[in-house]
């Protein structure tokens, strides 16, 4: 079973906007080749820090408006979400110890 | 195990096409395929399945608003501009020797680019 589960533009701001918890949003796309690559490392960040946090992804092109919405170019794009708010963001396949650092500083 | 083809692969002729292209392209610029070929596998089925749609290689490592527009605009149509001018392909499909994920290979066959595809 995967770990981060599916958010969609119906229920992007209830799972991530209204969240208690900060959120971790994993933007990928289908044919996207390093998207496969951060996909276990999103994983892997989400048993780590469960309870702590939520972990969840966006198909951008199954849902383009919050993809629109919050500018998404590059894929895959790693946003983390606090309160409403988008407060970080890491492009690309970055390896687990990039990730975790830059959740750390919103814990 | 099914062997019904996926609705969101491209078309097999444009598959070939892009293949050929990326191996062709791969050996012009000294450039190598990623060390796991299931990265090189989406992206090529990715940038087919984009000729099919729009006429042109559009990168499948970029979200859009528009994409007819951004493929009339070329920027990111495959080789990019980026990879063009700097080597740069963050699709990861086109790597040089020093980067970490590089491979060996400059070749993939169809059926490997549709075995990994194949499983949607």
């Amino acid at each position: 079973m995967s770990a981060a589960s599916a958010v969609t533009d119906a229920t992007f701001k209830d799972e991530v906007l209204e969240s208690d918890v900060p959120v971790l949003v994993d933007f990928w796309a289908p044919w996207c080749g390093p998207c496969r690559m951060v996909a276990p490392v999103v994983e892997e960040i989400a048993d780590q820090y469960m309870g702590q946090i939520k972990v969840v992804k966006v198909n951008t092109d199954e849902n383009p408006s919050v993809a629109n919405q919050y500018g998404i170019r590059s894929i895959p794009t790693l946003m983390i979400f606090k309160g409403g708010q988008r407060v970080d963001m890491v492009v690309g396949a970055v390896p687990k110890t990039t990730l975790a650092s830059t959740l750390e500083k919103h814990l | 195990m099914t062997t019904q083809t996926n609705p969101n692969q491209a078309t097999d002729k444009s598959l070939e096409a892009m293949r050929h292209f990326s191996e062709q392209y791969a050996k012009r610029t000294g450039t190598y395929f990623c060390v796991d070929p299931g990265v090189t596998a989406v992206v090529i089925e990715g940038l087919a399945k984009h000729k099919d749609e729009l006429g042109a290689p559009l990168c499948p490592c970029r979200h859009y608003e528009d994409k007819e527009a951004e493929a009339a605009a070329a920027y990111w149509n495959c080789p990019c501009v980026p990879m063009r001018e700097r080597k740069e392909c963050h699709c990861m499909l086109f790597l040089t020797e020093e980067n970490d994920f590089a491979g060996e290979k400059q070749d993939i066959t169809f059926e490997e680019i549709r075995t990994v595809t194949n499983q949607g």
